[in-house]
């Protein structure tokens, strides 16, 4: 029988047609009139090419160094405070203590509730004088009068790293947890009949285990507490004085706060850029890990 | 054949007859943005009073949250689909206008009479008149007199800055309450509340004959000196803190004094001890305040402008304005207009020392500058307040840094 290959060659593509025009629609279009929008000094009245202008000015800026910056920091500093949260909680949560299912639903309310809600429930915590954490700093004599945390610059960008890791850490706990229950009992067992104490048998089988995960679940951190918008935008609005201002938020402020839609847009494209970066890494590691696990 | 073709004509014209018809139904449909998230009841009886006189025509109103509706119209009006009408702060339609997205207001000279003085300066640029201001407030100074006596000081007027610093100082050192609140979050109320003290300071922002900047001067410095020397006295962390969360600290007793609208009797604990006083007069001014307004702004391009200026004034005029302004019933803000010249013989304020206070510091008030980019003028002014509130430079390095960044929005 003579199949006329012509024919069959345009199903393939007939398949992937919806999902091909759904992500054009929904990725690549936004993604290209972004960047032909950063290419314009748009605002509300209309707009006209002004090329890389855009880009270059801020670059010149100082102040978009500062921002850069604090982003980074604020990323490298709550992702990691994520990790570390998540692999003690993890790692507790794991262990055969009584009542381990309720610890184990208990640890899950961050995630579950709402960020705005969690947020102004954070924004109450931290108010100077009807706060809980003033309040109680003050009665166990920590401090003589209220505090607002969200009043000063360093204070208001380590509590929203606070309130970022709070929302972050359950996810990271979860994603841990299942790949600890994933190491197969037996390699422990074979490490105690060895002698090998806790600890040991933590770094020697159970970080080299769960790795991969570990590696999945910073990238995928950095990505989303880089773009993390509304903790930030609740709590300060990034003030102080631009203390917690990161990318995400100055580009908020600058296209839709301002309507200066073009120089937004520029902005917007950075961020683009930088979490191709993280992406590419994230792609790269996840390939070498892969290579490695089959090697094994 | 030629019948059946015949009653498919007449089947598609009378198809184009019903379309036509409801489309000059369709021709006239306001579309309102109100702010408040809620219709008022006075509002909806103007508005179907409106319709009733003019057959065909019908509004949709659209009542927005404060938060989100200034950027509804702006956002709706970038995209091509404006609002026929829409309640807009009067800081934002020089903006608009020379973006081309409003159109004049068409304002009677009867009326024109009849605003209070200045009130048409925050609504107008370069002569023009962009919109049809609906609501009018001043400020002054709210103080709770048992914290006063409590203190042992009289609960009377501070007249000028040290007298203020005086009496903040004695709630302050004498009770468990802050001395003064104030605002210095990242908020329009933060520039509102400084722009109360600078113009009580003989203080300009923009030179009105000839638009120069007028923000790096003495009068500056000196506010802003005054906002350095009450931080001492102020509620801690003034930076978080925005008027409504000022207003709260207020009620319950956690501050002495702060400055609010004609609305804070309204939204105070009922039978406070308190008194409402002009602004003190800083050492280089006397007595002012700031005249705030928000318009009624007609879009352009919504194909019925003629029908939504008649609208516009409709909702800005008479009865209909009383019914806001008065605080029975309405939001109880500073007459917009000197009712008495409209015909209306005993209006809410007359003969009320309360709102005395918010009508006679008008005269030496000052307009929320028009800009085109208010935001960034807003920035401009919570930078330089927080830098000091924070103690991160010199006051004069503050308001000259200020004054530089005000150029650049001119």
């Amino acid at each position: 029988m003579i199949v006329k290959k012509s024919k069959l060659d345009f199903y393939p593509y007939f398949l992937l047609a919806p999902s091909l025009i759904f992500i054009l629609v929904i990725v690549a279009w936004p993604l290209i009139e972004t960047f032909r929008l950063s290419l314009t000094d748009a605002r509300l009245g209309g707009e006209s090419y002004v090329g890389f202008e855009n880009y270059q000015e801020l670059l010149e800026k100082k102040k978009f160094h500062r921002v850069i910056t604090r982003t980074f920091f604020w990323m490298f500093l709550s992702v990691g405070l994520k990790i570390l949260l998540g692999l003690a909680g993890a790692t507790l949560l794991n262990a055969a203590v009584p009542g381990r299912a309720l610890f184990r639903v208990l640890v899950m309310p961050p995630w579950v509730i709402p960020i705005a809600i969690g947020c102004i429930g954070w924004l109450w915590l931290y108010n100077s004088h009807f706060g809980l954490l003033s309040g109680i700093a003050q009665r166990i004599g920590l401090i003589d009068g209220p505090f607002g945390f969200l009043a000063y610059k360093t204070p208001a960008f380590y509590s929203a790293i606070v309130t970022d890791v709070w929302v972050g850490t359950p996810m990271v706990t979860i994603f841990f947890l299942a790949a600890m229950q994933g190491v197969s009992r037996d390699l422990y067992e074979a490490a105690w009949v060895d002698g090998a104490g806790r600890w040991h048998r933590f770094r020697r089988i159970t970080i080299p285990q769960i790795m991969p995960v570990i590696v999945t679940m910073s990238l995928l951190s950095m990505i989303w507490t880089f773009n993390s918008f509304e903790i930030i935008w609740i709590l300060t609005e990034g003030g102080p004085r631009g203390a917690t201002t990161t990318l995400i938020v100055d580009t908020y402020k600058t296209a839709i706060g301002n309507w200066k839609f073009g120089e937004g847009a520029a902005r917007a494209v950075i961020i683009v850029a930088l979490l191709g970066i993280f992406s590419f890494f994230y792609y790269s590691l996840i390939k070498k890990l892969n290579k490695f696990e089959e090697r094994e | 054949m030629e019948e059946y073709m015949k009653s498919i004509k007449l089947a598609l014209i009378g198809l184009l007859l019903v379309a036509g018809s409801s489309f000059s139904i369709r021709a006239a449909d306001l579309h309102f943005i109100m702010c408040g998230g809620e219709v008022r009841e006075a509002d909806q009886t103007v508005v179907d009073a409106f319709v009733a006189n003019n057959p065909g025509v019908n509004v949709n109103i659209e009542a927005v949250p404060w938060g989100t509706c200034q950027d509804k119209s702006l956002t709706l009006a970038a995209a091509g689909d404006p609002p026929s009408i829409a309640y807009m702060g009067s800081r934002t339609l020089r903006q608009l206008a020379n973006n081309d997205l409003i159109v004049p207001a068409k304002i009677s000279s009867d009326l024109m009479e009849a605003y209070q003085t200045g009130i048409l300066n925050t609504v107008t640029v370069k002569g023009t008149h962009w919109g049809y201001p609906r609501a009018f407030s001043t400020k002054a100074l709210f103080i709770n007199c048992d914290l006063a006596e409590q203190a042992g000081v009289a609960c009377e007027a501070p007249t000028n800055w040290d007298e203020l610093y005086d009496m903040a100082k004695a709630i302050n050192d004498n009770t468990d309450a802050a001395g003064i609140g104030l605002v210095g979050k990242d908020f329009d109320n933060t520039m509102h509340q400084f722009l109360v003290w600078l113009y009580s300071n003989g203080g300009q922002v923009i030179d009105l004959q000839t638009g120069a900047n007028m923000l790096d001067s003495q009068s500056t410095r000196e506010t802003l000196a005054l906002y350095e020397k009450l931080v001492g006295v102020a509620q801690e962390g003034p930076t978080a803190f925005e008027r409504s969360q000022v207003k709260d600290l207020y009620n319950d007793g956690q501050v002495g004094m702060y400055v609010e609208g004609p609305w804070g009797r309204g939204v105070h604990n009922e039978g406070m001890n308190e008194i409402a006083v002009p602004i003190p007069a800083g050492p280089s001014g006397v007595s002012g305040t700031l005249l705030i307004t928000d318009s009624i702004a007609v879009f352009k391009g919504s194909g019925h402008e003629d029908m939504a200026h008649k609208l516009a004034t409709t909702l800005t005029s008479g009865e209909s304005q009383y019914a806001l302004d008065t605080p029975d019933g309405g939001w109880g803000l500073t007459p917009i207009f000197d009712y008495e010249k409209l015909g209306i013989s005993d209006p809410y304020y007359k003969g009320d020392d309360y709102w005395a206070v918010f009508i006679n510091g008008i005269g030496a008030g000052g307009p929320e500058p028009l800009v085109e980019d208010f935001k960034s003028m807003q920035s401009v002014f919570v930078n330089m307040i927080q830098g000091i509130l924070l103690g991160d430079d010199t006051v004069d390095n503050l308001v000259s840094i200020a004054g530089e960044e005000f150029d650049e929005l001119l």
